[in-house]
């Protein structure tokens, strides 16, 4: 396996679906399935400690607990986020930028939620429902999903209520 | 290039309905008959008062290649997020009652974080991908993708290579 595919075809079958291509999307879901079951073994890859799979090693077939979890995210930004943020500027890619802009601000957040469920437990969802934005995967946990998202600026409509 | 429309901003006011030539515009689940849609004529797109319709292309231009070094940071955070997305999973199974759907009461709220941690994980990967190489279906590095893993078909978990579905998806992606 060079690389995940779970993601890359699910992205894809998303592309398809605004395209109205519903053959195409149905297709590339399929494959996306077939290759999430793999996902595993990328966490093996991850774990073998790969010059270019920077940060803390993961193993996806030890579950590591919401202490584990925290701590791969709380990596990321330096390991992940900013070499990709000095590329990008080098290359005057504003894109894969605009992606790091989301992407280190969502992992911060996926970084809070994991750790304040860590010490709060339930007490943290107490009246309070789980919702996250289609767009960028910022999470926020409250009674309604924000009129817009903090992140990336999609409208509430963008927001899945997590049940 | 047909017309669609965004039932979400559709305020029904029809006007779509007067200038249509073909009748495409209406039909019994208010999305567009694509296939009575003339190609590029766009009168109900500019006819629309909420601007909820408008054009979906046939063909794309190939998207500006990447530069290498972004590109590979770029997977690399892809196979990073998709790891911890496995985890993640790892973590869901141990939440639910084993060989039930539903999860155990006992540790709903866990299991309510991390399948937002799972969705959230998964879109950044998505975005990731994007950046890398796979924004476009119908690009060149898309088939160059279907290409190879046609070729070195990687076994992933118990199920059956999906070789049929990678053929007719390169055939289907192609650009006429």
């Amino acid at each position: 396996m060079e690389h995940a595919y779970g993601p890359i075809f699910s992205n894809l079958a998303k592309a398809c679906e605004k395209q109205f291509r519903t053959r195409e999307a149905e297709l590339l879901w399929k494959l996306s399935g077939y290759f999430d079951g793999a996902v595993p073994s990328v966490g093996e890859v991850l774990s073998s400690g790969r010059a270019d799979r920077a940060g803390p090693s993961l193993d996806a077939r030890k579950p590591a607990g919401f202490q584990g979890l925290a701590a791969a995210l709380a990596a990321d930004e330096t390991e992940h986020f900013d070499s990709i943020k000095t590329e990008a500027t080098a290359a005057k890619d504003r894109g894969a930028l605009r992606m790091t802009v989301w992407g280190s601000k969502v992992n911060a957040i996926q970084q809070s939620v994991v750790e304040r469920y860590a010490k709060q437990g339930d007490a943290l969802l107490q009246d309070k429902s789980v919702f996250v934005c289609e767009a960028c995967g910022f999470i926020f946990i409250g009674q309604e999903a924000p009129e817009i998202c903090p992140v990336c600026k999609a409208p509430r409509s963008r927001f899945s209520k997590i049940s | 290039m047909h017309a669609a429309r965004n039932l979400r901003l559709c305020t029904k006011d029809c006007i779509c309905l007067f200038v249509c030539p073909t009748k495409a515009t209406d039909t019994e689940n208010g999305q567009v008959d694509f296939s009575k849609c003339l190609d590029g004529c766009r009168l109900c797109v500019d006819a629309c008062p909420s601007h909820a319709i408008y054009l979906v292309n046939a063909n794309y231009a190939e998207p500006a290649p990447k530069a290498r070094r972004v590109s590979e940071k770029a997977f690399a955070l892809l196979d990073r997020k998709a790891g911890e997305e496995a985890m993640v999973k790892q973590m869901l199974v141990k939440a639910a009652v084993p060989g039930k759907d539903a999860v155990n009461t006992a540790n709903a709220g866990a299991a309510l974080v991390l399948k937002a941690l799972e969705k959230s994980l998964r879109i950044v990967a998505e975005d990731a991908a994007r950046e890398a190489a796979y924004m476009l279906p119908q690009s060149s590095s898309t088939q160059m993708l279907i290409e190879t893993l046609l070729q070195d078909r990687p076994k992933c978990g118990e199920g059956q290579f999906p070789e049929q579905e990678l053929r007719e998806l390169k055939g289907l992606l192609s650009r006429t």
